[in-house]
């Protein structure tokens, strides 16, 4: 790690995060899974961690993989969270369709 | 960046077509067709951006991008598989599939401490916290009938609309990362091994690096410190705030994961 990476390898690899970010927006979008929506989330994360340590090799700044600790932190204290809203949710209804609570859309 | 922008959107549009392809959807779906389409797509437009990237000199840092294809390849394979996939464990175990290339490619990138966080903690809590609802609730769920997956898992809501914003959204990604991913090799084709001047972020900022690495009143030294070390010295010196508030976050989560979960709810003392 004697030399920042250069701009077209820098581009492929925000061509990964990119995609796997836009994956993770179009699962969130598709799937009626109340547990794969939120993991869905979790790859969104994936997505944005991988452009910010790709950053961080750019420009040779450890900041971009303190951010990924900080995205880890918060996807932790998401998935906790969201995955006891889910069973609290599973629990009222017996089931885990999105489509169940459609009434909240008002 | 003549030619680039036409061969990205090509790709985006052939990816979305693959991806719709990919969806689950009752009667017939030509999941192989969709894969072989997907797959032509990414391998062509790497193939495409293959003949710049081996312009660059080879003391720049992309002998290991043969790994990059790979573990490239396998996130974003795996990443589809964890969105068309009909059966929620199967999902989640493509999405540790996702963690592992992550990884890979932050290995690639001297992130090794990241790569090894990221597997501990997404491979080995988070997930397992996912497949541990997603077993409960498949247990006292629908249980007789687990060979064929749940109506709402093998039906995608708007499939076509959401496939068209998503790749719409990647198609302007793309076109403003490889515009300034040639920035330099347009302005400057003969002094490639430069340290390179344009970027994603001084595109927007209209700043050079090296402004940028002036205003931070740093000079980067590398050498003799492990990416642990860089990592905890950056992470304690530069945001001793944020380090606090993310353990405010945790502890304030775990509560509220608490309080959620001793809830009683009416149609549980009904069963």
């Amino acid at each position: 790690m004697d030399q920042p990476l250069d701009n077209l390898p820098l581009a492929h690899f925000l061509l990964t995060g990119a995609v796997i970010f836009v994956l993770g927006v179009i699962g969130f979008l598709t799937r009626r899974n109340l547990i794969i929506i939120f993991l869905c989330t979790e790859m969104m994360f994936q997505g944005v961690a991988i452009s910010l340590v790709a950053f961080s090799r750019f420009h040779m700044n450890m900041t971009g993989q303190t951010f990924v600790i900080f995205v880890l932190t918060i996807a932790a204290a998401e998935a906790a969270l969201a995955l006891g809203l889910v069973v609290l949710l599973f629990r009222r209804k017996r089931t885990l369709d999105a489509q169940a609570w459609a009434e909240l859309s008002g | 960046m003549s030619h680039a922008p036409y061969a990205l959107y090509v790709a985006s549009v052939l990816g979305a077509l693959a991806l719709l392809l990919m969806m689950p959807r009752n009667g017939y779906s030509p999941r192989k067709l969709g894969a072989l389409l997907g797959t032509a797509s990414l391998g062509g437009l790497w193939l495409w951006l293959k003949r710049d990237l081996d312009l660059l000199p080879p003391t720049s840092p992309v002998g290991l991008m043969s790994y990059y294809y790979i573990f490239s390849a396998l996130a974003i394979g795996s990443a589809v598989r964890v969105i068309t996939h009909p059966k929620p464990v199967y999902s989640a175990l493509w999405f540790v599939m996702v963690v592992l290339a992550t990884s890979g490619l932050f290995i690639i990138l001297n992130a090794e401490f990241m790569a090894f966080a990221m597997i501990i903690i997404y491979g080995g809590a988070i997930l397992v916290t996912y497949v541990f609802v997603i077993m409960l609730a498949a247990q006292s769920g629908d249980a007789a009938n687990d060979t064929t997956p749940a109506e709402y898992d093998a039906v995608p809501r708007e499939p076509v609309a959401a496939t068209a914003v998503g790749f719409l959204l990647l198609a302007v990604l793309l076109t403003v990362f490889f515009d300034a991913g040639y920035g330099n090799l347009r302005q400057a084709p003969r002094h490639l091994g430069q340290r390179p001047t344009i970027n994603a972020e001084t595109l927007l900022t209209n700043r050079p690096i090296t402004l940028l690495a002036a205003e931070r009143g740093e000079a980067p030294k590398f050498h003799d410190v492990s990416n642990t070390e860089r990592v905890g010295i950056d992470l304690f010196s530069n945001h001793p705030l944020g380090l606090e508030l993310a353990g405010v976050i945790l502890v304030v989560s775990l509560v509220g994961a608490l309080v959620i979960a001793r809830k009683q709810v009416e149609g549980d003392a009904a069963r």
